[in-house]
Parts: C-alpha cells; sequence; structure tokens
C-alpha cells in the first residue's frame, strides 16, 4: 500500500496532536500553513457565498495542503442537526469540480455504511493497524493536545494578571514549539513540569482584583484566534481575566463512544430552565455556559460565532433572557469575512468599558449593556 | 380552549394534522392570518436579527396569537423522518419563542414530536403529550390522531395533485395548467407563502409554465434517489428537495424545462443544499437553466421579477420558442 500524503483542517493546536499521531501511525502527512489571509481568500472565492464561515476557512486549508504537495484530504463528518456535518461532501464536491485529483477521505458516523467508516478508518490509520501501537499513539497525542489546551489557559488567565505579558507569550509559543519535538510520554512529563514551573514563577500582580469575562460560543471560532482577531488577547490586553468554556478536548470527548465530557453534561443541564434539548453544534452549550458563569459571579460573557450559524444564532436569542435574568452583561461577536478588526476591537474596548463602570458604581445603576 | 396555529414554517406541512387533531380533542382553533407587512414587522422587531427570514416571519405571526388565544402550539419537531432532524432554528423554536415574548410556558403547547430514533413510536409519543393537556382517555387521543392523519393524508395527496397549499387552506383560485413545468425547488414554508415570496408562483403561471414543488412528487419514490455517492443531507425538507432534484437530472421528465431555488438568504441547509443542486446542474451535459432566488425581507420585487423574465426567455431560447418577456426589451 502506497503511503498517502494526506492534509487536514487546522483547529487551534490539534496540528501538534495530529503532527505526533500521523506519522506514528504511518501517515505522511502535509499539515496545511497557518491560516492567512490567502487561505481565507482561497476559501471564500470557492465556496458557496453563504455557507458558514469555518466551511470556508477549512477549504482554503486543504487548497493550501494541495499546493504543497497532498494527495489526501482527511475530514470528519457528522449527523448533524448543524451544517458541520455536511462540510466534507460541499469541500468534495468543490475540489472534484475544480480537478483536483485527490483522495477525500471523510471519517462519517456508521450511519452511513459501516464499511465506509471502517474504510475511512482504515485510511486515516494507515492501513497498517496495530491496536496497541496506535492505543499508545492516542494516548500520547490526547495529552499533547491537552497540553496544548492548558497552555491556552495560562495566557488567557495570566496575561492581564502577569508584570510583563510578552514574556509569558514567549514562553508559551516557545512551549508549543518544543511540544512539535515529543515522542515520548517520558519527554512530555518533563516538559510540562519544567513549563509549569517556569509559568508559576512569573511575577503576578495580585493586588488588584481584575474584571472577569468568559467566552461561549461555536467550537471553531470561539478557539481559532488566526479567526476572532484574537479576541482573548485583546481583553487581556484590556486588564480582563479571561476563561474560555469551548475546547477541542471536552469536544473530541463528547463525540467519543462511552466517554462523556462531564463540562459539558454540567453546562446542558444548566441550560434546561432557557433550552431544554440539543439543538445541533454547541447551542446549548453556549446557554448553559452562560448561565455557569452567571453562577460563578463572572462580569460579562462574550459570544463568538460564525455569522448566520444557525444553532448559535438561536442561542443567542434565548440567551438575552439569561442576561436579562441574572443581570450579566454579553457581547455577541458575529465572525465572518466581513468582520472587521476595527470595529471588532471597539466593540470589545466599549463592552469591558460598561464592566468597569459597572464594577465601580454597581451592578443595578447601569443598564444590561452589552 | 382557544388554541393558535401560526401560519409558518412547518404550517403548510402539517395544516390538515394538527388543526384536525387539537379539534377533535374539542379545542377551538385559531389560524393566524396570512402573512402581511403588520404581521413581518412584527416578527422583524422582535427577532433575533440573524435568525432567518422564514423564522421571522412565523415569530411575526407569534406575536399576532400570543394575546388572542389561550394557548399556543409550537410542537419542538425534532423530526419527522427516520434518522434525519428538522434545522436547528425549528428544533429551538418553542424556547426562542417563549424567551423572546415571554410566554408561561404553561401558554405553550411544546411537546417534542421526534420520529428520529424511534420512528412512527415517537410520532404517536409527542401526539399523546399533547393530547393529555386537554383530554385524559388514551382511547380519545388514539382516535383524534387517527382522524388527523387522515385529514393529513388527505391534504398531502392534494398537494400531490398540484393544489397549491393556499387553494385548500384559503380556498384561492387554482392557477391553469400549463404544459411546460418548472421545478420550484424550496421550503414549503418559501414556496406556498405568496406574501413572502412575492407571488411567485402566479408570476411563473403568467409567463406560461407551471410549477411542480417537491411536495407535488412522490416522495418514497423520491427516495430512492438519494442514496448512492452522494451523502444524503441530514435535514428532512433538504432530502426532498436534493432527491427532487436528482430525480429531474436522472429521470429528464421532458414537461421540465428549468429549475428555481428558491431560498431565504440565511438559510443554513439551503446554503449548502443550493450548491450541490448547481454544481450538479453544471456537471450535466445538457443541463437546464437554472435560477436561484435568494429572499428576504430586503429583496425588491422589480429585481426579482426582471430576473424570472430572464429566466424564462431563457428557458424559451433553449427550447426555440423565444418571445422575450423581458420588460426593458417590450416597446414602449
Amino acid at each position: 500500500m502506497e503511503v498517502l500524503k494526506a492534509t487536514f483542517p487546522h483547529l487551534a493546536h490539534l496540528d501538534i496532536a495530529l503532527g505526533f499521531l500521523y506519522p506514528t501511525l504511518g501517515v505522511d502527512i502535509v499539515p496545511p500553513p497557518p491560516i492567512s489571509k490567502k487561505t481565507i481568500e482561497l476559501g471564500v472565492k470557492l465556496a458557496p457565498q453563504n455557507a458558514c464561515f469555518p466551511l470556508k476557512v477549512t477549504l482554503g486549508n486543504f487548497l493550501e495542503g494541495i499546493e504543497q504537495g497532498a494527495d489526501t484530504v482527511f475530514m470528519v463528518g457528522g449527523v448533524g442537526p448543524c451544517r458541520f456535518g455536511y462540510y466534507g461532501e460541499i469541500q468534495k464536491v468543490i475540489l472534484e469540480d475544480m480537478g483536483h485529483r485527490i483522495k477525500f477521505v471523510l471519517l462519517d458516523h456508521p450511519r452511513y455504511g459501516f464499511r465506509r467508516f471502517l474504510d475511512a478508518l482504515r485510511s486515516m490509520t494507515g492501513g497498517r493497524f496495530s491496536f496497541i501501537r496506535a492505543k499508545r499513539a492516542a494516548i500520547l497525542a490526547w495529552r499533547i493536545l491537552r497540553f496544548t489546551e492548558e497552555l491556552e489557559g495560562y495566557l488567557r488567565d495570566l496575561r492581564a494578571r502577569t508584570w510583563d505579558p510578552q514574556q509569558l507569550e514567549t514562553m508559551v509559543t516557545q512551549s508549543l514549539h518544543r511540544l512539535r519535538q515529543v515522542s515520548s510520554p517520558v519527554a512530555l512529563d518533563s516538559l510540562c513540569r519544567e513549563v509549569r514551573g517556569e509559568i508559576s514563577l512569573l511575577p503576578k500582580d495580585n493586588t488588584r482584583d481584575h474584571l472577569r469575562v468568559g467566552i461561549v460560543g461555536e467550537v471553531y471560532v470561539a478557539q481559532e484566534r488566526r479567526i476572532n482577531f484574537d479576541v482573548e488577547r485583546l481583553l487581556g490586553s484590556l486588564g480582563v481575566r479571561v476563561h474560555n468554556s469551548v475546547s477541542t478536548v471536552e469536544y473530541l470527548l463528547h463525540a467519543l463512544p462511552f466517554f462523556k465530557s462531564t463540562e459539558k453534561l454540567e453546562a446542558w443541564r444548566l441550560a434546561r430552565p432557557y433550552l431544554n434539548r440539543f439543538i445541533g453544534g454547541e447551542g446549548i452549550d453556549s446557554v448553559g455556559s452562560t448561565v455557569r458563569y452567571a453562577h460563578q459571579g463572572y462580569d460579562g460573557v462574550v459570544h463568538l460565532y460564525p455569522f448566520t450559524c444557525m444553532p448559535e444564532v438561536v442561542a443567542k436569542g434565548i440567551m438575552g433572557e439569561v442576561g436579562r435574568d441574572y443581570d450579566l452583561p454579553l457581547l455577541h461577536l458575529a465572525i465572518d469575512e466581513h468582520a472587521g478588526e476595527a470595529g471588532l476591537v471597539t466593540r470589545v474596548e466599549a463592552f469591558v468599558d460598561v464592566l468597569e463602570r459597572r464594577r465601580k458604581f454597581g451592578r443595578k445603576k447601569l443598564g444590561v449593556g452589552g | 380552549m382557544k388554541i393558535g396555529i401560526p401560519r409558518g414554517l412547518l404550517f403548510y406541512r402539517f395544516y390538515a394534522l394538527w388543526k384536525t387533531f387539537l379539534e377533535e380533542l374539542g379545542q377551538e382553533v385559531l389560524v393566524s392570518p396570512p402573512t402581511s407587512k403588520p404581521i413581518i414587522q412584527q416578527g422583524l422587531t422582535h427577532a433575533v436579527e440573524e435568525v432567518c427570514f422564514p423564522a421571522k416571519v412565523y415569530l411575526g405571526h407569534c406575536h399576532f396569537l400570543k394575546d388572542q388565544v389561550d394557548m399556543i402550539l409550537i410542537p419542538r419537531v425534532v423530526s419527522f423522518h427516520r434518522g434525519e432532524y428538522n434545522c436547528p432554528k425549528i428544533l429551538g423554536l418553542p424556547d426562542l419563542t417563549r424567551s423572546l415574548f415571554g410566554i408561561a410556558p404553561e401558554r405553550m403547547i411544546d411537546d417534542e414530536i421526534n420520529m428520529r430514533e424511534r420512528g412512527i413510536v415517537g410520532w404517536r409519543k409527542g401526539f399523546f403529550s399533547i393530547g393529555q393537556r386537554f383530554v385524559t382517555s388514551e382511547r380519545k387521543i388514539a382516535k383524534a390522531l387517527e382522524k388527523a392523519e387522515t385529514a393529513h393524508r388527505a391534504y398531502r395527496d392534494s398537494l400531490r395533485q398540484g393544489i397549491l397549499p393556499e387553494t385548500v387552506i384559503d380556498g384561492q383560485p387554482p392557477l391553469p395548467d400549463h404544459a411546460e413545468k418548472v421545478l420550484l425547488l424550496g421550503h414549503a414554508y418559501l414556496a406556498s407563502d405568496s406574501y413572502i415570496n412575492m407571488n411567485l408562483i402566479h408570476r411563473i403561471s403568467g409567463l406560461g409554465f407551471s410549477i411542480i414543488t417537491p411536495d407535488m412528487l412522490d416522495q418514497e419514490g423520491l427516495r430512492r434517489h438519494l442514496p448512492g455517492r452522494t451523502k444524503p443531507s441530514f435535514w428532512t425538507m433538504s432530502n426532498e428537495i436534493l432527491a427532487s432534484a436528482l430525480y429531474v437530472l436522472r429521470e429528464k421528465p421532458s414537461a421540465i424545462k428549468g429549475f428555481v431555488h428558491l431560498m431565504s438568504f440565511e438559510c443554513g441547509p439551503d446554503s449548502l443544499v443550493g450548491e450541490l443542486v448547481g454544481r450538479w446542474l453544471k456537471r450535466d451535459k445538457h443541463f437546464l437553466p437554472y435560477l436561484k432566488l435568494e429572499i428576504d425581507e430586503h429583496t425588491g420585487e422589480a429585481g426579482m421579477l426582471t430576473r424570472l423574465e430572464a429566466f424564462v426567455d431563457m428557458m424559451k431560447w433553449r427550447h426555440g420558442s423565444l418571445e422575450s418577456h423581458l420588460s426593458a426589451s417590450r416597446p414602449s
């Protein structure tokens, strides 16, 4: 069997984990270049005009990966009702119509044919499938992914609190870079220990009670900072401690059979008085996480989603009621190729202003802004 | 009790079923009037900006009804076909309406109707839980559901014969039958509401073509066209659209001269399904003219008419019987 040269879509730091996993399984990979203006332009030009933004960006990833020599595309599907499950089908047809002779491996739900599912799984694991080796590799890849999210968490929480945010960013970037070289559990453990130690030694500003803002929204836009204009960093630079309720780890965990993400289940329980059913995507998580942030006494919630995202638009309507009930300011940011950075920055700055004033003059004196 | 049914979204599918079911249970039913400017205005004022146009219209109907009835029927129709879904907006509709208008939970019939996993069992379960709000006897509910299903089949049969929903529901005069047809792809709530679609069907008829909608084709037969190389979508109504397009592409019925795809601007499923249909058509060697009409609250009537006339010219030109309909080319 010939070795596939596969490319895949970017999602935050997923490429680091996959960059370890695939070669171990015997698949050559061509990671797409980091998401750039060009990626977005390529995707926007070819994708359906009214499709949601992540479809366009991931299509751009595939095209750039193919440009770099990939002959196979790995994509996952789903059973709906959110549009994400149908991305692969559309992207495949678009690439075919462009005349690319590539293999499109769509890992879909076994509902669409169990053999097709197994075939896709086999292609994605390099054909020569050894359960023990695959399991070992998958566990380490999983831990690498979890550590990338831990690093991101430090950034969110500490940016506003450390005296030198630049130093923190450099440390995280370097750690991510070193993480790419990790090839054994022992190496990962020692790297984790070292990084955690370094970060705990950073001088922090504990004199001030910082504003706290939670982020909810669609899994792709809420995490991919090359798309969302790095809202977390902007908030950090305005002196806000940020927590992001969206996580690839939790998302994948929930998609796996026999596992359930406790964090998601809790959010679903909290959402019940407002929305008592799964409506696809992260709609119900957004509502539930907003309620949780309200309970935890956060100062505000930023809602990030692709423009026209179906579950998030429903969630947006319902979150308004949550905001009124708990007197919690919300900022909804819809992102697509037309979103401008200047407008977004202005809105976030105004939002933080409102939060600061509410702290200063007491909550009830100002209406729910955002 | 007086129960309101908003005229929008799935109403055009389940009109007879819902109405008969509630009336058989001894309730008075009030259907909101045909869509009008004030109704749309209420929907636009209260809805979330980015929700699709048909949902905004639906919310306008809910606003119209909410103070005139004791209860309002907004069932959570998760799925009316095994293994498939409705779009997230329809799934979240009861919660969205409640949040936006502050309707008390006991004034809303929002029971879940879900055939996705358990097929007919899930269907019955949904209607039984609606029925139990009014009567205690399960036999009575079963009888009402049976009558409602009979009415539903009769309604669907008359649609299949080419009678438009507005003819059945409001007794509007039927349209003349032309030999040449246009396949009108699009959700029933766009195609059937002549206020939203700016009288599209009447205009096409005036230009000498009859329309065929997915509702007029045999549903079970259509679904045979779905499997194969393409992955079916997971939205029931989108699958009906995809299957209708595939049926025409494969069987090539000679009466059908072109495709009009009516979609709403912010519709998620349409944005993907429309692209697929357009690409399939282009791959076809003798591809039929295809007109994609996107509508929302900002759509102008004049622009739509011009495009429609150009499209009809295109079909006639292909057919060798061109006599321009373009307003601009007519001598004044």
